[in-house]
């Protein structure tokens, strides 16, 4: 068991190493061997207290700590969230045992950031109400909430100034993402807004720097739009309004079906 | 600890197979705290499972299971522990495992249990599944669930593995039995059962006897019964005076057997084991004298005796072990046969009969002289409540107020005297002679009283009719005339039940085909009758003619007859019903309900409930709805618990036919229990405002109280006071005063000694009765048919026989209070009256109540008199009797001895005794008596073993009547009865009796 934990110690130095260089093959090939050594330790969740469980725990804590940069650097959005999930546990499982780590705060908030671009609105309230009151002081998790305010208040334009300013550089990995999902949102208001939007004002609303990279965009991800006369029509991509349900005849169905049901015995 | 799952459930999207597999594990073990945090990604789980390459595809499939098991989806749980295989582990106490099993078991007993033309492919992993779980349990001792899950399963070849290790084989053999019969609903598998128990039963060293002739007789082997019983009678082959005493224990036991065979009344069976009885004992005798013969002449000294036969006559005393053997043999055929049980039934109900003549003055004085319903409902109540009793008191005392029924009323009167007389075998047709018809002198009674006479010959041996079918068929043969027929019919389906005598049913046939509306209408009843569950092919026959003929009466007899043909088969007769609830005619699908009710009687089978309860609020006819749910009496009878729930809604229905239905099923599938619901729901249907359901809900209500006092049930009171009024009212409609008449009569049947039972004790259904009362309910119809429920009347008592099937005097322990128990009293009737006098009294004037009072001082006096001398029989033998035993106890004794008010906890019963069915629990045997029982049954036949053989025993009841075939009547020990009543028995010929005004 000792050993295993030597090996775990020299590996995440290793690995630490390559993160450093960009040696981003060499890393992913380390973590995966580190990860299996890891479930070799018995004292990691969930499992049993043993003698050396805080040194277990913390190096263990420090390589998934490494797996998020890393999966952040090679654009693995699917490793990013699992290694944050994992991270996560040791969080909270871990404050009462020993000292918090220096870097979990900025860990938490990118947890939170991941969740915004993918519109996980309700999850991201969840482990907001997780963290403990001094956690929102943080500059980390102060700059996700805000995030989140603007996001929801629809001010998209401060959203773009809060894209400038992340408070650590590992967040800017996460900002192309924010922005695009900032986009489909404004695309999606659009949509419902406008019959048809003049092609420059469309161009400014949605955030695009150049004419040619806003066409692209169009006939790419939006294929119902159409371009007449210098302006967008959206009427092919309007939702179709539901059928409402004729509550009248329900009710009235329910009503006879009571009244027969009577009427047999 | 660790606080969610979300890190495990995030390793196991992780690439490395070694990561997943301990994310699998690790979840494996937290399944029960997070498991909605996994239900949320149990698909992923699910595809790991699916992975062909993944190894650890079980462990995935367990933690699915496990997760849809807590999520409550038993199904994909199921499935998926399969796919766990080994894993899922059969011994665990969780609740997963143990809720999973009981899906497993589910499952596979619905796929065993399917029909042969179904789906039966058996998924192998849960038959492994359930093949290691029954092992365990026969492994862990719990036979009983072994047992019970082998029967559920199907798994004849388990439950063979599980008795057969049982350290209590006999017990878990009855266990056994009670099964298949409770909860197995398919007639043909519980054959197979009884058939494996049988087997087991066979090979174990010392078998039981009764259970295995109970199995013989449902899986109809005669054969075989009769080989048990003769080598119970004929003991060992190599007799020895030692072996002598071991012969008389197992005779008793053959004797005991017998009995219970026939209180089943299935008398085509009965007739079998006697033949082949026969047979056996012929053949064995031949071959005992060849091998005599044989081995006498070498050596000569064999000391089994000499053989009559032998010729040159070395020794021409007789073996006493032959001897022996066929007195045994003869007593055999005679309880086989019935007479035995017949003829002490007869004495008991003779010598116990309390009926109250004074409630049928009652009834006789209120009843208006020109209303000939409630005239015959009279004379009807009277032949019911004296039934098999031979006491005809009442008829004798007024022959000219009997001398005013006509026509049918002549009909029903003359029947029935076949109800009071019923079992009196051997001077039945001496009894009924006055009115049999005459070979030659044509016209010397009317064809009324000869028809009925000829019925109440059927009545007289109902299932017993050996010696009188000859003659009934020649009565049938030589006349022409309708009504005679009618009656000729009705008493050869009675005598010959369910023996499907081919010459017998073409006599009856032909009466049929002559298409007369009368004679036709008891043909199709009397068809049924002989034919009862033959499931025979006649039934088409009928039923062809009934799609023939134009007369409604042939019809529905018709349509009766064949619901009787298909008595308790069951399955079988589903495509006869599903043809007669088809039909256009309103009375064949009539008759399909009967169908129903007979073929399924006593199943509680689901699918027969639902078919009735589906006609009972569907079809347009109203007969056919009424019988419907009648139905549904019979096909709950075994569980009388569920009939008031099942059919309340039904007795609150807006249709009154519905409910005169709904309340004649819970009089039938309740008769004779007194149960609480019954008697609430039949309350308020008593004063309904429609006649006839009135009269429905008073009959059904005494069918239920039969033998309930109001000490048991407070409510009894109340009912007979009912009775009494609505009898007494000059305004009640004729429909319901006849209900009262007759609900009268039901509820002191047979000399209030009789019960209505349609099981036996053995738990089997009694035939005769079932069939008796489904004819019976036919009196909406036909009034004469009222009388069939007599056949549904079992006695009370018990009465215990010692090897020579005489009854000891013997004492046994009723550990109640005798009062719960006690016969009503007789005297009911009286302050009855008196109380309805006091108001006037307090209304008149001052001197007009001072001479009532004077009269009511009177009257009481006179009450007292009349009390004072029936105690004498009974009660002073139990006082004494009583006594002795006090002074056995003797510290208990000195204190219940001082205070003479407080009622004793317990009574000593003197054999034989009358046991009502709520006191069978209280009966126990006294432990330093002479006699032992052969079988602890508290009620019925019950053969004792002598502990002090040497001593010289003491009768109780003389045998008389068995040996003077004409001249006397059943006399019971003379010292009890009353010299009055004994005097009129004695007299042979029945009533000169009363002139009919032609």
């Amino acid at each position: 068991m000792d050993s295993g934990l030597e090996e775990a110690t020299q590996k995440l130095a290793w690995l630490s190493f390559a993160c450093a260089r960009d040696d981003l093959e060499s890393g992913v090939a380390l973590l995966a061997e580190l990860k299996v050594l890891l479930t070799r330790l018995h004292s990691l969740p969930p499992l049993e207290k043993t003698p050396n469980a805080v040194e277990e725990l913390k190096i263990a804590r420090t390589i998934y700590e490494n797996a998020v940069i890393l999966s952040l650097k090679i654009k693995d959005d699917e490793a990013f969230g699992r290694n944050l999930c994992q991270l996560k546990e040791f969080y909270i499982n871990t404050w009462l045992v020993f000292a918090r780590s220096p870097y979990e705060y900025q860990f938490l908030g990118l947890n939170l950031l991941r969740l915004l671009p993918e519109n996980r609105i309700s999850e991201f309230h969840t482990e907001l109400e997780h963290l403990p009151l001094e956690a929102l002081n943080h500059p980390c998790i102060k700059y996700a909430v805000e995030l989140e305010q603007s996001f929801m208040e629809g001010t998209y334009k401060q959203l773009a100034n809060f894209c400038q300013a992340v408070p650590n550089e590992t967040y800017v990995y996460l900002m192309d993402r924010i922005a695009e999902s900032v986009r489909d949102e404004i695309v999606d208001c659009s949509v419902e807004a406008y019959d048809y939007l003049p092609v420059s004002v469309a161009k400014k609303m949605l955030m695009f720097t150049s004419y040619r990279e806003f066409f692209e965009y169009i006939s790419e991800e939006q294929p119902e739009w159409e371009i007449k006369n210098c302006s967008i029509h959206f009427h092919m991509a309007k939702p179709k309004s539901h059928m409402d349900l004729s509550s009248f005849k329900l009710i009235k169905q329910a009503l006879s079906y009571a009244q027969e049901l009577e009427q047999i015995v | 600890m660790v606080s969610s799952a979300g890190s495990l459930l995030a390793m196991l999207q992780e690439p490395a197979p070694e990561l997943k597999l301990h994310a699998l594990a690790s979840l494996n073990s937290l399944v029960h705290a997070f498991w909605h945090e996994i239900s949320t990604s149990v698909s992923s789980i699910e595809s790991l499972y699916e992975d062909e390459e993944f190894d650890q595809r079980q462990l995935a499939a367990l933690v699915a299971s496990k997760v849809f098991f807590y999520l409550g989806e038993l199904n994909d749980a199921l499935s998926y522990a399969l796919g766990a295989g080994a894993l899922f582990d059969v011994s665990d106490d969780s609740d997963y495992s143990q809720t999973l099993l009981a899906k497993a078991l589910d499952e596979y007993a619905a796929i065993q249990s399917r029909a042969a033309g179904e789906d039966k492919t058996m998924d192998p992993r849960l038959e492994a599944i359930v093949e290691r779980m029954l092992d365990k349990c026969i492994l862990d001792g719990k036979y009983q669930q072994a047992m019970g899950m082998a029967v559920e399963c199907r798994r004849l070849d388990k439950l063979e593995g599980a008795i057969s290790q049982c350290d209590n084989l006999h017990g878990a053999l009855s266990y056994c039995i009670n099964l298949s019969h409770q909860y197995v609903s398919h007639r043909e598998y519980r054959l197979e059962i009884l058939q494996c128990l049988v087997k087991i039963y066979q090979t174990s060293p010392n078998p039981d006897y009764l259970s295995i002739c109970q199995c013989l007789m449902f899986l109809d082997e005669p054969e075989t019964v009769a080989s048990i019983l003769d080598k119970l009678i004929s003991g060992s082959n190599v007799c020895t005076i030692f072996l002598l005493y071991q012969t008389i224990d197992d005779a008793l036991l053959a004797y005991q057997t017998a009995f219970d065979l026939a209180e089943n009344e299935n008398q085509a069976f009965l007739l079998n084991v006697r033949n082949h009885l026969d047979a056996l004992s012929s053949a064995r005798s031949d071959a005992d004298s060849r091998a005599t013969n044989a081995a006498t002449e070498p050596s000569g000294d064999v000391q089994m005796g000499d053989d009559v036969n032998m010729p040159n006559g070395t020794a021409l005393t007789v073996d006493p072990v032959k001897v022996a053997h066929a007195d045994r043999l003869t007593k055999i055929k005679n309880i086989l046969s019935g007479e035995t049980s017949i003829q002490l039934t007869l004495q008991f109900l003779y010598s116990h009969n309390r009926s109250d003549l004074l409630i049928l003055k009652t009834i006789k004085q209120a009843v208006e002289m020109r209303n000939s319903v409630c005239h015959s409902a009279t004379i009807c109540s009277n032949a019911i409540m004296h039934a098999g009793t031979t006491v005809d008191t009442f008829l004798r005392e007024n022959l000219e107020w009997l001398g005013r029924a006509t026509n049918w009323s002549k009909f029903s009167a003359t029947a029935g005297l076949g109800v009071i007389h019923r079992g009196h075998l051997q001077q039945g047709r001496a009894l009924m002679a006055p009115y049999l018809p005459q070979n030659g002198a044509v016209g010397s009674a009317s064809p009324y009283s000869e028809g009925g006479a000829l019925y109440a010959l059927g009545l007289i041996h109902a299932n017993h009719g050996e010696g009188i079918k000859e003659f009934l068929r020649e009565s049938l043969r030589n006349t022409s005339s309708e009504v005679v027929q009618h009656g000729a019919c009705l008493g050869l389906g009675l005598a010959a039940l369910g023996t499907a005598d081919e010459e017998i049913c073409e006599d009856i046939k032909n009466v049929l085909y002559t298409d007369s509306a009368v004679a036709g209408e008891a043909a199709g009843i009397g068809m049924g009758l002989l034919m009862v569950g033959t499931a025979s092919e006649k039934a088409t026959e009928m039923l062809a003619y009934a799609h023939d003929t134009q007369h409604e009466k042939i019809i529905r007899g018709l349509s009766l007859g064949i619901a009787l043909t298909v008595y308790g088969r069951e399955e079988e007769a589903d495509t006869l019903i599903e043809q007669m609830t088809r039909d256009q005619d309103p009375i064949l699908r009539y008759g399909g309900m009967y169908a129903l009710a007979l073929a399924y009687r006593g199943t509680a089978n689901n699918k027969a409930i639902h078919q009735l309860l589906h006609f009972a609020v569907s079809d347009v006819s109203d007969d056919v709805r009424r019988t419907a749910v009648l139905a549904l009496g019979f096909v709950l009878y075994n569980e009388p618990e569920q009939t008031p729930r099942i059919v309340s809604l039904l007795s609150e229905s807006y249709n009154p036919h519905v409910r005169y239905g709904a309340a004649l099923a819970v009089g039938i599938s309740c008769a004779g229990t007194g149960l609480s619901e019954a008697i609430s729901l039949l309350e308020p249907l008593t004063s309904d405002v429609v006649d006839f359901v009135r009269q429905g809900a008073l009959i059904a209500m005494a069918m239920v109280m039969i033998q309930i006092n109001e000490s048991y049930d407070s409510r009894v009171g109340a009912f007979r006071r009912k009775l009494e009024k609505i009898i007494l009212d000059k305004h009640e409609d004729t429909m319901s005063k006849m209900g009262a008449i007759l609900a009268s009569g039901i509820l002191d049947a047979g000399g209030r000694n009789v019960t209505i039972k349609l099981k036996s004790k053995s738990k089997h259904d009694r035939l005769t009765a079932v069939i008796g009362l489904a004819v019976f309910t036919q009196f909406w119809y036909w009034y004469p048919l009222t009388y069939f429920i007599s056949l549904a009347f079992s006695p009370t008592a018990l009465i215990g026989l010692n090897s020579d099937l005489k009854v000891p005097k013997f004492e046994f322990l009723s550990n109640a209070k005798p009062s719960l128990f006690d016969y009503p009293k007789p005297t009911t009737q009286q302050t009855a009256t008196a109380s309805v006098k006091v108001p006037t009294a307090i209304l008149s004037t001052y001197a007009k109540a001072k001479s009532r009072a004077k009269k009511d001082a009177e009257s009481k006096a006179k009450e007292k008199a009349e009390v004072a001398p029936p105690p004498s029989e009974d009660a002073s033998a139990a006082s004494t009797s009583m006594q002795l035993w006090l002074l056995s106890q003797v510290d208990a004794a000195a204190a219940e001895k001082k205070g003479p008010e407080p009622e004793p906890q317990f009574q000593l019963l003197t054999n034989p005794a009358r046991v009502i069915p709520t006191q069978e629990k209280f009966i126990k045997f006294l432990e330093d008596s002479r006699y032992e029982p052969v079988k602890t049954a508290p009620s019925g036949f019950v053969l004792l073993r002598d502990l002090k053989p040497t001593e010289a025993e003491e009768l109780v009841l003389t045998d008389a009547p068995s040996t003077a075939a004409g001249t006397n009547a059943p006399a019971p020990s003379a010292s009890e009865q009353g010299s009055g009543a004994m005097a009129v028995d004695e007299e042979p010929q029945p009533p000169p009796a009363f002139e009919y005004t032609s």
